[in-house]
């Protein structure tokens, strides 16, 4: 056979270029000094040690090597025997099972992963029926009668999507095998198990690492699946890096990628390397004359495949990291799970907790509240404490999702100021403790506009066109062109929102928009990619870091100012750890980190006040005045600004046939 | 081999449980209303939609033609290269999964930005800058990049199966190596082509996550449109599972006009 030319040697390797460049960028980045995955701040090893101190990722890791691991070794075992007996079924037959097996790779993932929560969900409901009566007739055994999501869904849910691409690898080997093998095994005395395990296996076995590989390669990879099936208590990596999309990635997770990327490739080398090695030594006792035909059947190296060792030490590394992981895992404690935003607490709070009480935390992330309120709704997500924004509480509340707080458990409740205590979301104040407050403006970089930005009017400007960044949520987005107009965020009145939509709409057709985005800002207004944004005055300080042209404005026509809450929802599991939660995040000390870190105010008035003096005594500089007032606005421009409210459902559904006609336009 | 049909019996009955009573849930959901009760009303709606539908499997379909115009030719040369690299190779195009998909498609936002790595290498020869994200194409390339493994390694692994004979005896026939391609290693190859056809379309038509990211997020893609149902603004699973329902059906069907093109039983094999 003739060798490619170096010219198709070039195209495979240009292949190989573009599948590797991402991560290539992705490792440099994680040797970033900086929190940026655009600015180059040098090179540092900050994020390595970071991340071996960040519980989240540390625990979202394990879950996920775990459950891909034992839905590897599950889903392999089970194609396998699956395959076999497809095998011997009649083709009709065959087909249709084939059909049927192949749906969840047809499927969108986000339809598999709703429609295994909804099974799920309504298979609880019967259990309950079941369990309640079973438990009435009789005294011996109690069953439990809650059920929720947990490791146990979430590990069903990565089997039944692995089988299929296990069967798929194994199916075409078995067809390949000839069928006289095995009668003949038989024939000479085999029962029909010996005649599996030293006639079919060897055959199969290069189908059997594949599926196995690919399977794993699909648990690990899968985010949307888990995030409907994993319930609240465990959350895998994947889960965790969708939550931080959503915020700001932090770049322990390029971090970890890296790890895990290296070790891989390492393994892969090792295994290159030995088998060279083993390929020379063949070579050589072949040319060695004196060897007879015996010895060198006898010396002759047993030939494992190379994938089955890869597979093989791939796991066997994947065992280690786990088990090391897991001694740092206890799941016999008290436990309280919590859903709050990506990047939006200091993690050393969550440690901190967990030593004071013995209290363990499982923590997790929403996107949005709108996607809270999916999980909340659809029976994915059964948390003790979340931290919804403003209109979102009234409306979790209108539908009798909230419980009560038991403030006698809460002290710090005290120390919370007064502004923020019986707000309109929450009038007589039972069911919330604030968490943060902040304000939403107009981002804008100084050298890209030739005059300061003061009006709503600038994100439907010609001038800027192709340089705007709009909101990718119909609230926000909406109340930018609502407060350009001079209406009312909160106005239920069609026709004012559907001018407001239309001047939108006729902004996106004049091509002012370059994005609709969420957290993709950062990287949009750090990498000086784009001139304006409208988002949030925290994450504009945290943006700032790392792009000092950039600047905040709340414009003229007034804005929004929102609070976001703890609440504990209906029947929650864990109620006194959940109180104990919000008394030690309404402390002062866990606001003041709380407001270092993610550089949205504290709705404490002991930490709102001494931030200043606890910024000074850390980083050994005065607070920027301007900066503080971005971050807490005071007084006269919060007058300027409304909060949001719950809107009824008719409302809500206008909102999101505007909104869904704006993006299929 | 009478007895292994026992061995269907355990997955047959998982996927009942697991496979088959989601999907009805979810046919369930495409025919109720928000109250509950029997409605064809999220139907009514598709039209709407049409642009949408057609957006994303014109995306879908140009992803797939360039993957195969790529794939192709990447699981033909490796097929001619030496034992270890194509273990080797084989892995190393399977491993970028092994780092988080949302992690590489955010590298690529870095890499495509408007002031991104490739516009600042461009610059240095004074061209550009050349507006990447935020269009289609970059939605494409988003596709092309996620899937491409999904293409090269089906038609690889049937490639290497190829008996080497028949194209020795198509040029002892006095086939030249166009024509042999041509008559007799792409027609064997086929199976390998169909199935990776399947694996690359059916994600890239239902993605979500790479439009927002790569597409600026202001064009759906039907993705993004179920998402929304689920995820988004308003909840409203029955007419999300509508939307995925009036998808799956057009994707079975595109699917199964194809494998008529190709006779036989479909022949996936990921590695």
């Amino acid at each position: 056979m003739k060798k490619n030319s170096i010219f198709s040697r070039f195209f495979t390797f240009l292949v190989f270029l573009f599948l590797y460049a991402p991560i290539i960028l992705l490792i440099f980045f994680s040797f970033n000094q900086n929190n940026s995955n655009v600015v180059w701040g040098g090179f540092s090893l900050h994020w390595y040690k970071e991340l071996f101190q960040n519980r989240i990722i540390m625990r979202s890791l394990y879950t996920t090597l775990l459950v891909s691991l034992l839905a590897t070794v599950i889903s392999t075992i089970a194609g396998t025997f699956a395959a076999i007996g497809f095998y011997g079924l009649r083709r009709r037959t065959r087909n249709t099972l084939n059909t049927i097996n192949n749906i969840p790779m047809m499927n969108a993932d986000i339809v598999t992963g709703v429609a295994m929560c909804l099974f799920f969900v309504a298979f609880f409901a019967l259990w309950k029926d079941f369990a309640l009566w079973f438990n009435s007739i009789q005294g011996l055994v109690v069953l439990p009668t809650r059920l929720t999501l947990g490791f146990p869904t979430l590990l069903i849910a990565h089997i039944t999507f692995n089988i299929p691409y296990v069967l798929l690898s194994v199916s075409p080997k078995l067809r390949q095998l000839d069928k006289n093998l095995i009668d003949a095994a038989q024939d000479l005395g085999c029962t029909w198990f010996q005649a599996f395990w030293k006639v079919i296996l060897p055959e199969i076995k290069p189908g059997i690492v594949s599926g196995a590989l690919t399977a794993f390669t699909m648990s690990i990879d899968d985010f949307i699946i888990s995030y409907f099936t994993a319930g609240s208590a465990s959350s895998t990596l994947a889960m965790t890096i969708y939550g931080m999309t959503k915020k700001r990635v932090s770049p322990e997770i390029n971090a970890i990628s890296t790890l895990l990327f290296v070790s891989v490739l390492l393994l892969l080398a090792i295994i290159n390397i030995r088998e060279a090695r083993l390929e020379k030594q063949t070579a050589r006792r072949q040319a060695a004359p004196s060897a007879t035909v015996a010895e060198m059947a006898r010396q002759k190296p047993r030939t494992v495949p190379p994938l089955v060792r890869f597979a093989a030490a791939g796991a066997c590394g994947v065992l280690l990291v786990t088990a090391g992981v897991g001694a740092f895992h206890n799941t016999r404690k008290p436990v309280v799970n919590v859903c709050s935003w990506g990047e939006y607490i200091d993690e050393d709070l969550i440690t901190q907790f967990e030593e004071e009480t013995g209290i363990l935390v499982n923590y997790q992330t929403a996107e949005s509240n709108e996607a809270l309120y999916s999980l909340l709704k659809s029976g994915a997500g059964d948390y003790d404490v979340i931290v919804p924004s403003d209109y979102m509480i009234s409306q979790l509340m209108e539908e009798g999702m909230l419980e009560k707080l038991d403030y006698s458990q809460i002290p710090n409740f005290s120390l919370i100021d007064d502004r923020f205590k019986n707000l309109p979301y929450d009038p007589t104040n039972e069911y919330t403790v604030p968490y943060t407050w902040g304000t939403v403006g107009i981002i804008y970089n100084t050298a890209m506009v030739s005059e300061p930005i003061t009006s709503w009017g600038a994100m439907f400007d010609d001038r800027y066109a192709g340089e705007v960044l709009m909101f990718r949520n119909s609230r926000d987005a909406m109340a930018t062109a609502l407060l350009y107009l001079g209406y009312d965020v909160n106005t239920t009145d069609e026709a004012q929102l559907r001018q407001a939509a239309g001047l939108i709409a006729d902004a996106k057709s004049r091509g002012v928009y370059q994005a609709f985005v969420m957290d993709e800002i950062f990287l949009k207004m750090e990498g000086g990619n784009a001139a304006i944004g409208a988002y949030y005055a925290g994450d504009y300080l945290t943006a700032v870091e790392n792009n000092p042209d950039l600047a905040f404005v709340i414009p003229e026509e007034g804005s929004n100012w929102f609070v976001d809450a703890m609440c504990v929802l209906k029947d929650a599991p864990h109620y006194d750890e959940a109180m104990a939660w919000i008394n030690f995040i309404a402390s002062t000390e866990a606001n003041l980190a709380n407001m270092d870190f993610i550089w949205y105010a504290s709705p404490n008035k002991e930490a709102l006040e001494g931030y200043p003096a606890y910024y000074e005594e850390l980083y050994e500089e005065e607070l920027d005045q301007e900066t503080y007032e971005i971050m807490a606005a005071p007084a006269e421009t919060l007058e300027r600004c409304q909060s949001y409210i719950s809107l009824p459902a008719e409302t809500r559904r206008l909102y999101n046939e505007l909104w869904i006609t704006l993006g299929i336009q | 081999m009478k007895r292994t049909k026992a061995f269907t019996i355990p997955y047959v009955i998982w996927m009942a449980l697991f496979v088959v009573a989601p999907i009805l849930m979810i046919l369930v959901y495409a025919f109720s209303g928000t109250e509950g009760g029997f409605t064809l009303a999220n139907f009514s709606a598709m039209g709407t939609y049409t642009v949408v539908f057609i957006r994303s499997f014109r995306l879908a379909g140009i992803a797939t033609v360039i993957c195969l115009f790529i794939g192709y030719p990447v699981a033909y040369l490796l097929s001619r290269e030496g034992q270890r690299f194509q273990r080797l190779a084989t892995v190393l195009i399977m491993l970028p999964m092994w780092m988080n998909f949302l992690l590489r498609t955010y590298s690529w936002m870095a890499i495509l930005e408007n002031n991104g790595l490739i516009n600042q290498f461009l610059g240095l020869f004074g061209l550009g800058p050349f507006k990447m994200i935020d269009t289609q194409g970059a939605v494409v390339l988003g596709m092309v990049y996620n899937y491409l493994p999904f293409m090269i390694l089906p038609i690889y692994s049937v490639i290497i199966k190829l008996d080497h004979s028949l194209v020795e005896a198509a040029h002892d026939l006095g086939a030249d190596n166009v024509v042999a391609f041509r008559r007799v290693i792409f027609p064997l190859s086929l199976p390998g082509v169909l199935s990776g056809i399947t694996m690359v379309f059916v994600p890239s038509v239902s993605t979500f996550a790479i439009s927002t990211m790569l597409g600026g997020g202001t064009e759906y893609l039907l993705g993004d449109l179920i998402e929304q149902q689920f995820l988004g603004g308003a909840y409203n699973p029955q007419l999300g599972a509508a939307i995925a329902l009036v998808m799956m059906v057009v994707v079975v069907l595109c699917m199964w006009v194809m494998n008529r093109f190709g006779e036989g039983e479909e022949q996936a094999v990921v590695l």
